[in-house]
């Protein structure tokens, strides 16, 4: 290993104080400084801007450099983790509402951990320039998020990008569905494990979180009521009372690339259905297509269905009314009748 | 009691009477002879209390034959089979629903045990269609039940009676308009139940050949009409049968076929003067001969 200082300035300060930023960037902030290492050129360059447009501005190169006591160092800094601040429960105020520490239970830690190539932190929300997501320069901003997901799964990022969530995303719909929506940031699970939002008796929780968002879909015409009436079909019983065999919404509305209905590409388009329906009911034809999908019996939408059940509604009413009143005229006159024959 | 004992005793109060003591022989040949004459006499009671149970247990009438109280026992457990295995889906949402199918293992389990029931329904519509079509004693049930003018009229004195208009019952014959009633209920349920469950048991054959809409309307039907039928069963039915003030909390008949001709007089007064006819009729026949 070879080591290369391209700097050498400043006066070298004792132990205990504390380094100043400012003298980090005396060669940090170079734009060409950097090593060789095994034979390639490797930058060890900060920006200044951009960190100090971070969420870590505040902070002193040295509060995570813990190992950096004087200046210039002559070794190479240990490795640094984020988690070493954002832990549940840290004094110095670093936030975990995302739960970062989860990152240790999902794939990506996994097969980092096998030697894999998976990404840690860094990989998604930078070294030196973390930002809020909410920021819309930060590396983890919603838009943004495809693109960095899809650095590793391309053809999953290009299936995305003929989706109907991502054209809301690019209709400024920002609400609209990115990677981590459905997969969640940090604990992100297969799904065999039954954590995993995407877990088959999970699915259906995942999709409406926004799909019964009343406002929400609304502002987006799309009707609320679908999981509900979900729930109620049979696939939903089976599914909720563990027949994971049972379609959930992926199974015929797809995933990354989900279109809506009107859509010609889209496994639910009327055209669509039968092959859909078909993958697990053998015999399903065009007739699959002849009704309403997701509508409750109660709304008027459902056509010959909600008339179905408001003739039963009344039928039953009306039939045990009167079945009641007679139990209770026979059990009055019984009583009555009794009453006389003691009295008298 | 000792025979013996009882005799001893009664010998000695009659001396202790008469202030005399009899000789030791005629003594003992007194006391076996009033010994046996104790036994003999507790023996003709036992056997007179024990024909007088014999007597009133033939004071029944057998309401129902063997067929008919099979089709109602099968029909019984298929129906009640059907009914704790199909709640839960229908309240899934309930606490109840995940209760049962934690217990009994699995809604699968309970699929199949639905499925149980639905063939027991099936099997017993079936059984019941031939019996009134080709037997005899069918089609003398079937005639019986068929509503008629009479059914209409006691349906309006039962109404006067039981508001306390009139004293007077009206006078059943074999089935009462209520029992009628409930004959004819069970049809419009089980042609409802089975169309529509067949149409949901067997949605792959059927997937060929019905618009989707169809299965819409069986499920919505199934699950409304087996809310109907349950309250109709469990509130009407049972109130009638076995919960009303009369002959709470159990009425046997329909199991045991019998009824008692006191329970016979009350409820079914007609059928009771038409057996009583017969009966007379055939005696006076075989008198003359």
């Amino acid at each position: 290993m070879i080591w290369i200082l391209m700097f050498f300035i400043l006066i070298v300060n004792q132990a205990n104080s504390q380094l100043k930023n400012q003298r980090c960037f005396v060669c940090h902030g170079v734009k060409n400084f950097g090593i060789v290492e095994q034979g390639k050129f490797k930058s060890l360059y900060v920006s200044k801007e951009d960190f100090e447009a971070s969420v870590h501005s505040k902070f002193a190169c040295v509060s995570c450099h813990v190992d950096v006591r004087v200046i210039p160092h002559l070794t190479k800094p240990q490795k640094i983790h984020c988690l070493q601040c954002h832990f549940e429960g840290n004094v110095v105020g670093a936030p975990v509402a995302a739960k970062p520490e989860k990152y240790k239970e999902s794939v990506h830690a996994r097969a980092l951990a096998k030697g894999k190539n998976a990404p840690d932190c860094k990989d998604c929300h930078t070294i030196h320039y973390v930002r809020k997501p909410e920021d819309p320069n930060s590396s983890v901003y919603k838009t943004k998020i495809p693109e960095l997901c899809g650095r590793c799964h391309q053809t999953i990022k290009e299936g995305y990008y003929n989706s109907i969530h991502w054209t809301g995303i690019t209709r400024g719909e920002l609400s609209a569905a990115v990677c981590s929506d459905c997969h969640r940031e940090h604990d992100i699970l297969p799904p065999e494990d039954p954590r995993s939002s995407l877990n088959p008796k999970n699915v259906v929780g995942t999709c409406e979180k926004c799909h019964s968002d009343v406002k929400l879909m609304k502002r987006v015409g799309i009707p609320v009521k679908n999981p509900e009436a979900y729930k109620e079909s049979f696939h939903g019983i089976a599914l909720k009372f563990g027949v994971v065999r049972a379609a959930n919404c992926a199974s015929c509305h797809g995933y990354h690339d989900v279109l809506p209905s009107r859509d010609p590409r889209s496994p639910i388009h009327p055209a669509n259905l039968a092959k859909t329906c078909g993958k697990c009911h053998p015999r399903a034809n065009e007739n699959v297509a002849k009704g309403k999908f997701h509508v409750l019996p109660s709304e008027k939408e459902s056509g010959i269905v909600y008339y179905v059940y408001t003739f039963f509604k009344w039928f039953t009413l009306i039939v045990l009314v009167g079945l009641f009143t007679h139990i209770v005229l026979d059990l009055v006159g019984h009583i009555r009748r009794k009453r006389k024959t003691t009295g008298e | 009691m000792d025979p013996k004992k009882e005799a001893e005793k009664l010998i000695e109060e009659m001396e202790a009477e008469k202030g005399i003591t009899l000789d030791a022989e005629f003594r003992e040949k007194l006391k076996n002879e009033i010994a046996e004459k104790i036994k003999s006499e507790i023996e003709r009671k036992k056997r007179e209390a024990k024909r007088k149970v014999e007597k009133e247990g033939e004071e029944y009438f057998i309401r129902f034959s063997l067929n008919i109280r099979l089709q109602h026992l099968t029909l019984a457990i298929g129906v009640i089979l059907l009914i704790i295995t199909g709640l839960p889906i229908k309240f899934h949402e309930s606490k109840i629903a995940e209760l049962f199918f934690d217990l009994i293992g699995g809604i699968q389990v309970s699929r199949i045990l639905h499925r149980i029931g639905a063939a027991m329904l099936i099997f017993v519509s079936i059984w019941h269609t031939i019996y009134i079509a080709f037997t005899e004693e069918g089609r003398n049930e079937f005639k019986e039940l068929l509503p008629r003018k009479k059914d209409f009229l006691d349906f309006w004195q039962n109404i006067k009676y039981m508001l306390g208009k009139t004293n007077e019952r009206p006078k059943y014959g074999r089935y009462s308009y209520i029992e009628k009633f409930d004959y004819w209920a069970v049809y419009w349920g089980v042609v409802i139940m089975v169309l529509s469950g067949l149409i949901l048991w067997f949605h792959n054959f059927f997937l060929g050949i019905f618009p989707k809409f169809v299965f819409d309307i069986a499920k919505e039907a199934h699950s409304d009409e087996a809310m109907l039928a349950t309250l109709a069963i469990v509130i009407w039915h049972w109130y009638n049968a076995h919960f009303n003030p009369h002959i709470f909390p159990f009425n046997p008949t329909i199991f045991t076929g019998k009824i008692s001709k006191e329970r016979m007089i009350r409820e079914h007064p007609l059928e009771y003067e038409r057996i009583m006819k017969e009966k007379l009729t055939r005696e006076e026949k075989s008198d003359e001969r």
